[in-house]
């Protein structure tokens, strides 16, 4: 019997497998396909004080082994989100991870205070990485001290754990992860999409109406890596590793590098069942490596010796 | 619900580049409906990545076989262009809302164009064995893109074609049609109309239709990801202002409620 258990703070995971922001829904769309509570977590879509449409049409594109974005945090509003998506999530038993953005740093305190004594709610997420948005997100997790001063106002409104989702989009993460650290925050989750662009050469239009938008799968998944094995070496709270993780041994590999959990995004679209079968898969890994508590790889990478 | 590996059964071409291939998908084509589409992964591999949306183009419930039309226009298309029979691809599906066959039509109008006809062959299927009336108007560009023709005229369709290259039918556009049709039809009861083609074309079908007063179901396409209203990539503006997604709320939607553009 393999413990695939860890822990993110205050908050205990059945296993290390949570599904990403905006690619799971509020939680309950992919019950056809799969059983969430055998999920370490949900992480659902990023949810703003007031109701958000999103960026105009085209909002994807797909380029070699990867998918650009620009949704735009399209979401029903923190009240809605309340009264019909929470609800729906009664008798899940996994942990309800809750990502949040605002446009202002006082709008990320004020929906998280009016989140945060949802009994279903068991950590938040800080969204301070979207690139297709205006004002908050990118803009907001480039800067530590913008960074710091958002980590401060959410830590002060919820004494539940607050990560914050960090952009791969910064000359080095480790400052901004170490701010998140020194403001309070309970674990930093990376990487959001990296900053990515197509074109059409017959209309030389942008692939995106907005151009410019996040890269995410499998052609991000060395870069994913590098930040979080940068981020682990910056900071002592948990790093949350996702980017590109379509199977279990890529989670593997992001624990080895020093994450303590792993997040699956792009590979939900693709095969629905995918996380189910990558706790599988990381079970199986455990038993053929004579590893009886998964938590004891986290972090584990060794020197190459030198030659 | 669960994704399932599916055997092609055959494969062939209609051009160089339109392809109709068939795919033994006992549970999809029990559950499906005409309008609805399949999600596919072509390989199993990292590129082509994502699934592809393919509507149902046919449905054989007593073979347990689906078929799907469409034209190579990238890598994933690609990738099934060369599947051979025997070679497996995995669906997701039956996936989002088809047409509604319930409404009191006596006269089904089928506008269709290009490869955004493919699904109007299920469509008429289930429309004549519910003993409709049905009259196709079919546009192409490439008139060899128009097939089948005496199939549906044995069976009681009322065909007329355009084509762009003036090889088959009237030379022109599939919407010419469409004027013809209403201008000899106009005040007729118990009229339905039914589009599925490119947004251009649903565009101009939407102005056109607008002095008629019954409904008409248009079937939108657009690039997907997910395919279930998760990833919320292929949304349509609907002209209450309400944001829709083609996967899951769609993709046959009241035409006159899209708002094209905002």
């Amino acid at each position: 019997m393999v413990d695939l258990s860890v822990k993110i703070g205050s908050l205990t995971l059945k296993n290390p497998v949570l599904t990403a922001s905006g690619t799971f829904g509020y939680g309950r769309e992919y019950d056809p396909y799969l059983d969430i509570s055998q999920l370490g977590g949900i992480v659902t879509k990023t949810v703003t004080l007031e109701p958000r449409q999103g960026n105009p049409m085209p909002r994807i594109a797909e380029t070699p082994a990867g998918m650009l974005n620009s949704i735009g945090l399209s979401n029903v509003g923190v009240e809605k989100y309340l009264n019909e998506k929470l609800p729906l999530l009664a008798d899940v038993d996994t942990n309800v991870i809750a990502n949040v953005a605002g446009n202002t740093i006082d709008e990320y305190a004020e929906i998280v205070s009016r989140l945060q004594h949802h009994p279903r709610i068991d950590a938040i997420e800080i969204n301070v990485s979207c690139p297709n948005v205006e004002k908050g997100g990118l803009a907001f997790g480039t800067d530590a001290s913008v960074t710091a001063a958002v980590v401060k106002g959410v830590r002060n409104q919820t004494g539940k754990p607050v990560i914050v989702k960090l952009t791969p989009n910064v000359t080095d993460i480790g400052v901004i992860a170490r701010a998140a650290e020194d403001s309070g925050a309970d674990a930093v989750s990376c990487i959001n999409t990296v900053q990515g662009m197509g074109v059409n050469i017959h209309t030389r239009q942008p692939l995106l109406a907005r151009i410019i938008g996040g890269l995410s799968g499998p052609a991000i998944k060395p870069i994913a890596l590098a930040k979080v094995y940068q981020a682990a070496q910056a900071v002592r709270i948990p790093v949350i590793g996702l980017g590109g993780i379509m199977g279990w041994a890529d989670a593997v590999e992001f624990l080895i590098a020093g994450a303590t959990a792993v997040q699956t995004g792009t590979l939900n679209f693709i095969e629905p069942a995918g996380p189910v079968q990558l706790i599988q898969g990381l079970e199986s890994y455990c038993i053929t490596h004579n590893i009886s508590r998964i938590a004891d790889i986290i972090g584990s990478l060794e020197k190459r010796p030198v030659k | 619900m669960q994704t399932s590996d599916c055997k092609i059964t055959a494969q062939d071409a209609i051009t160089e580049s339109v392809f109709r291939i068939r795919l033994s998908a006992p549970g999809i084509s029990k559950l499906c409906s005409p309008g609805q589409f399949v999600h596919m992964r072509v390989s199993t591999g990292l590129d082509p990545l994502l699934r592809r949306p393919f509507s149902i183009h046919r449905a054989h419930e007593s073979a347990g076989e689906i078929e799907l039309l469409y034209r190579v226009v990238g890598s994933g298309t690609a990738t099934l262009r060369d599947l051979k029979p025997g070679d497996v691809v995995n669906l997701m599906g039956p996936l989002g809302n088809g047409f509604d066959l319930e409404k009191p039509v006596d006269h089904a109008v089928v506008v269709a164009g290009g490869m955004g006809g493919a699904p109007v062959f299920y469509l008429i299927d289930a429309l004549l064995k519910r003993n409709k009336r049905v009259t196709l108007l079919w546009g192409t560009r490439d008139g060899r893109e128009i097939f089948d023709e005496a199939d549906f005229e044995a069976r009681g369709v009322a065909l007329k074609i355009a084509t762009e290259d003036a090889s088959k039918g009237h030379n022109g556009l599939v919407t010419d049609l469409l004027k013809t049709f209403l201008a000899q039809h106009a005040g007729s009861a118990g009229l339905g109309g039914y589009v599925c083609g490119p947004e251009p074309m649903i565009r101009a079908v939407q102005d056109i239709v607008r002095s008629t007063d019954f409904l008409w179901q248009a079937s939108l396409e657009e690039q997907m990801a997910c395919g279930v209203g998760v990833c919320l990539g292929c949304a349509v503006k609907l002209k209450t202002g309400e944001i829709q997604m083609v996967c899951k709320d769609g993709p046959v939607f009241d035409i006159r409620e899209i708002a094209f553009n905002g």
